[in-house]
Formats: C-alpha cells, structure tokens, sequence
C-alpha cells in the first residue's frame, strides 16, 4: 500500500526523491525485519521524533510549522495498517508517537504502550473540533485525551458513473449488485468491510457486539463474497481497477475519490441512504517516547492550519482543526464532500464504536472465514 | 598434545601455570576445545534458531488472554487446528499450490542449467549470473512485477487485445491460484538453477563418452547417466522451492485474490489482526511438521527410484 500510494505521491510531485526512497527502505525493512528490529531503531537520525504512521502521511506538507521551526522532519516509520503497528510496537518497538484510529482506541489503551497528552503543551488545542476530542474511551479519567484527532473521513462506495446504472437512490445494495459480479472491490481489513457490512446488515453500532449481529454481518458479507474480485488493503489497486474500469464500483475512503477525480475519471463518492461509515485517526504518544519535548512540537504542527488546509485539499480528509475549514468556501467543501460544519457529517453518517480485544479477534477471524469462503 | 599439556603445567620459576585453571583445561581436553572452536557458530544456531523455535513450541500450548496469554499448557490449539476445517483446506491449497510452482520450477529451470553445463564453454560465470539476475531485486518488487504484467491493463493483456486476439482483458490472469504459481515459479527461480547446475556440471563427461561408443543415444543417454547422476540436484532444488514457498504469504496476498490466500496468510492473520499468537505459533509447528513430512516421503521415494535408475 505504502510503496503504490507513495509512487502516486511522486506522480503528483508531492514527495521528494529522498523522502519517497526512505519511506521504501521504511516499508521494506519493516515487513521483512519487523521482529529483528532493535529497541529504538530510528533514534539514532538526530532528536527528531519517529511517527509511526500510514503511508502517504510521512510528506513534509503536513509537518510545515516542524519543519520550519528546526529545519528538518520528524522521522517517519511506515505500517501497512493499524493492527500490524500494534503488533508490532508489542513486540518492543519504540517510537514516539503512531497512528491508530478510534475503532482501535480501547485497545491501544488497554495495552498501556502509551501515555495520554498534556494538551496544555499544544498551541493548537484549542481550535481542535471537540466531538472529535471526545470519541469514546479517549477521555483518561483525568480529563487528559488518549488520542488527538487528526484526520477523519468516511468509508463509502466510489463507483463509476458511466459503468454503474444507478437504480433509485444511492445504496449500500450497490456493492451488492449482481449485475456487476466480479466487477466490485472492497477493502480487505475488517476494520472497515465489517462495519460496512452491519450498515447493509441494519445493525445498530450499539449492538454490533452481540451474537445476533455477528450472524447477520456474516449473512450479509458472505453474500458478498462471490461478487468481490479482489479484496485488499493496498487502496491503490481500488483506484487503479477502478481507473481502467476493471471494476464498476469498490468500497474505498474519500481519498480515493477525490484522486481519481483529480485525474478526470468518471466516479462519484456515494452518499448511501443508509448512511456512511465515518472514523477519526490520531495520535498517541508512547509511554517511553524519546523525544518527548518534539513529539508535541511535531502534533502541534500537525493540528495547524497549514497542515490543515493541505489534507482537506489534497486528500480530501476531514481534519481536526475547525479553522482549516475557513480556509476554503462551500462549494469547494461540497466537491470534495466535505461542509463548514463538518460535524454535521458525521451525525450523518455511523460513527465507528471503540470495541474489546476479543470482539476484534473474533470479528477478524469470522470475517477472514468469510473471505476465506467459509 | 600431551607435550603441550605437561608444558603448560609448570614455568621456568618452578610455580605451577594455570595447571587447574582453564587454559590447561582447555588444552587437555580435546572436547571442550572443539565445543569451544564451534562456539560462535552454536551461539548464533542456538540464539537465532533452537530459541525462536522453543519459544514458538512452548507459546503453541498457551492461549490468547485478552492482549497477553494464559500460560496453562494445553493443546486446545491443536485441537482447533485439526478440527476447523479451514486450516485443513488452506493447508491442503498451500501443498498444492507450492507443489505444482515446484514442479513448473524445475522443469523450467532445468534445460537451462542443462544448457550452460553442457552447451556453453566460455563466460560459464556469466550466464549464471545472468541468470540469477532477478534476485538482485526485492522478493516484493518481483511480486508487484507480476500484477503488472498480469493486470486489467498489463503487459499481457494489452498486447493480447492489440494484437487482437482477445476483445476483453482476461481476468483469470491476475487474483488467482495462476497468478500466484506464476509468480512464485519467477521469484524462487535462482535456488532451482543453482543447485542443478551444479550437479550437471558435475557428471563425469567420460561417462556420457562411453555410452555414445556403445552405441546409445542421445536420449538413452540422458535417461540412464544425465538425468539419474542429476538427481541430487534435482531433489535439493525441490527442497529450496517447496519448503519456503509452502508458507509464502506476501505472493498470496498481492496475487491471490479471494481463492488464492494459503496457509501463511492465516498464520499472518493470527499474528496480526487477530492477535492470538498462541494459535499462530501452532499453526506453523504444524504446516512445519507437514513439510518434514512430505520431505520424508519425498526423499523416501527419489531414494527408492534413484536405486532402480542406477
């Protein structure tokens, strides 16, 4: 995923040579060595923090204000998705900061690897939206947050405009379509295909815990199944199938959407009647960060405006800070399926629940039966 | 030896040298000394193999807890892996898909071998060189090679159409048990040339001299001295492809599609997303004690053919 998405970055001109090659040596070093690697591996690049991150989020655009202020960028560590980071930090890897998202956030706690933020060391706070701040389970029983929000958006239905015959409204019944029968995609972590799956499934996020939603999310993805070309987690291969019209419409994040867009193909972020799903990331710090005093230097610089303004444009994620919105007018917040009063989007949509260790064991293992054709 | 010991005990001064200490002991005693000239071998065999394997043995009778384990033995886990029949089938495809890209493997690599031993006289270093060439790039950038080549809109495809004899891309090419063998057969091609060329390379020439004057031919030849003085080459080279392609995960999950995931990717998953280590570590001692198994039936068989070849 990192090593495509970076290319595309590339592409777009977005990432230097230099910053492009080290997040390649980041993405293969930590695939084949993740568990040789030493305590602290990236300590030894000067004082800078090591962010432990998704691809794509290791760009100079978004540390701006970090950059200027000490003529460098934090250190950048790259996963392929949050549970492998998780994983992967339980196994003794120390970096300062990393980048779960709120589906996670009970967990990443529970596993006391990190330690919650002195918010009064962060210019930005302030401006921070606080419905975000105040996602279940983030509050540490002192009024200190686990997470800082940063990027938020929905999982939804890109699909073709010229190769999907819309019937009626816009559905999650689209990725359900028989008509269009290895000719869907659908992302491959359960972390989002599951959640999906109880939309269509009627199930109430309140209740996704119970046996009863766990048949009938099961029902639901296993009719699914055998008109899914491709499952996968690398949303490059999403765009690309989509791009060639290898398939008609696959389950993406809005950044898909507004890339392919960018480059004038014919697609839609659909805005299904039953509701989109909608997640928030952030960061938590690390009980034994390293550079304690720039990983805050490095989050504040994060929840600027500058930072901001970059991500709503050019990805097309919602971000933390309420006065990025300001930077844009309506019609362009609109385009990108964004508004002024980003809260509103995500009442519209399902806002993901915080679950257990054990519900997430047995989800992703029911769901991997499924994908597994069982 | 027992010069340098009965020297060792005593110096010039009259006062006895390091008789008790470890020096002598290390001189008189021809075991310790080669345990200790072993050392830094068994250190890193030890540290970097017997450790890691223990640890995964002892971790298979634990359960998942929560985010840690309970460390009550038990074989709970094996008991799931035998009864679920989901680790049965991908361990089956996992078998089957490893065992036809061993054989494509070595058919393929074989008559390449056989040309640089016998065909090619000058540069022999070169060519094999040459030919282990794909190696010199990452395992993962070969793997997304092959979605290149076999994709929507890849190199086969969009030649196929040009050429006109498709209309539409094939999708069978890529997210396919096809996908994955192709690509595996590629990617592990160097460990199937380098061991049989070495034994081609090998095979006395005056063998194949004589049986010409006794009026064999060319296939005779290759049937009764080439291909049975080849097998060792043959059987290591099947060894070297099937025993790390069995538990592959990386081709699988890029190549794959829904049919495609083997054995490695669920071990990956218990790792990972599902977080039971415990039943990770006991679905690899299994598809590890599947592999020894197959290995012996394997060598058990060749044994048996090669004695009836020669």
């Amino acid at each position: 995923m990192d090593i495509i998405d970076n290319l595309n970055a590339v592409k777009r001109g977005k990432l230097s040579r230099r910053a492009f090659n080290r997040s390649l040596l980041a993405a293969g070093v930590g695939l084949f060595s993740a568990p040789l690697l030493p305590r602290k591996a990236l300590a030894a690049e000067g004082d800078h923090p090591t962010f432990f991150t998704w691809g794509g989020f290791d760009i100079g655009e978004l540390y701006q204000p970090y950059e200027a202020a000490n003529g460098a960028l934090p250190n950048f560590s790259i996963f392929g998705g949050t549970e492998e980071a998780l994983t992967k930090m339980r196994g003794g890897f120390v970096v300062d900061a990393a980048h779960p998202c709120n589906v996670g956030l009970k967990r990443w706690v529970d596993s006391g690897l990190f330690q919650p933020v002195d918010t009064s060391r962060l210019a930005n706070w302030g401006d921070v939206m606080p419905e975000l701040v105040a996602m279940q389970g983030n509050d540490n029983g002192a009024g200190s947050p686990w997470m800082v929000p940063f990027d938020w958006g929905g999982t939804s239905i890109t699909y073709r405009t010229d190769i999907f015959e819309l019937e009626g409204e816009e559905s999650w019944d689209m990725l359900w379509d028989e008509r269009y029968a290895g000719r869907l995609g659908s992302l491959a972590s359960g972390g989002d295909a599951w959640w999906c799956g109880a939309i269509k499934a009627g199930v109430d996020f309140k209740d996704i815990a119970t046996d009863m939603a766990f048949e009938k999310i099961a029902a639901e993805l296993r009719a699914q199944r055998p008109l899914i070309r491709v499952y996968t987690d690398d949303t490059t291969t999403l765009e690309q199938a989509l791009a060639s019209g290898e398939m008609a419409a696959a389950m993406t994040w809005n950044s898909s959407a507004v890339l392919l867009q960018s480059e004038e193909v014919p697609v839609k972020f659909a805005k299904p009647k039953e509701g989109q799903l909608t997640w928030v990331c952030g960061i938590m710090i690390h009980k034994d960060a390293p550079n304690l005093e720039k990983t805050y230097e490095m989050i504040d610089a994060m929840l600027s405006v500058e930072t901001g303004k970059f991500m709503i444009n050019d990805y097309g994620y919602g971000h933390s800070n309420l006065k990025a919105f300001d930077e844009f007018d309506e019609d362009t917040l609109k385009s990108l399926g964004l508004s002024k009063n980003p809260a509103a989007i995500l009442d519209e949509g399902h806002f993901m629940i915080p679950q257990s260790q054990d519900w997430e064991s047995r989800m992703n293992e029911t769901f991997e039966l499924v994908k597994a054709g069982f | 030896m027992s010069d340098a010991a009965s020297t060792g005990t005593a110096t010039s001064s009259g006062k006895p040298r390091a008789s008790t200490g470890f020096a002598a002991l290390f001189h008189r005693s021809p075991t310790l000394r080669g345990y200790l000239m072993l050392s830094p071998a068994l250190v890193i065999m030890v540290i970097g193999v017997l450790l890691p394997f223990l640890i995964l043995v002892v971790m298979s009778f634990w359960t998942r807890e929560g985010f840690g384990f309970d460390t009550t033995i038990t074989a709970a886990n094996y008991a799931r892996a035998a009864s679920e029949p989901i680790f049965g089938v991908f361990l089956i495809r996992s078998f089957w898909v490893s065992g036809i890209a061993t054989i494509v493997t070595v058919l393929l690599c074989y008559p390449m071998a056989y040309y640089v031993a016998f065909h090619v006289h000058r540069h022999k270093m070169l060519w094999i060189i040459l030919m282990t060439l794909p190696f010199w790039t990452s395992y993962l950038l070969r793997v997304f090679a092959w979605k290149v080549i076999l994709g929507y809109e890849g190199v086969i495809n969009s030649s196929l159409m040009t050429a006109g004899l498709i209309e539409a891309p094939l999708e069978f090419l890529l997210y396919s048990q096809t996908a994955v063998i192709i690509a595996l057969a590629h990617a592990w091609a160097a460990f199937a040339i380098l061991p049989l060329y070495v034994s081609l390379e090998k095979i006395d020439r005056s063998l194949l001299e004589a049986a010409a004057d006794l009026g064999d031919g060319p296939v005779k030849r290759f049937l009764r001295i080439t291909l049975p003085l080849s097998l060792p080459g043959i059987i290591s080279a099947t060894f070297l492809i099937f025993i790390p392609t069995t538990g592959d995960y990386i081709t699988p999950a890029l190549l794959g599609g829904p049919d495609g995931a083997m054995i490695g990717n669920l071990i990956q998953l218990q790792f990972g997303a599902v977080n039971n280590w415990p039943m990770g570590a006991t679905l690899s001692i299994v598809l590890m004690l599947w592999i020894a198994a197959v290995a012996l039936v394997f060598i058990f068989v060749t044994r048996k053919s090669k004695e009836s070849l020669i």
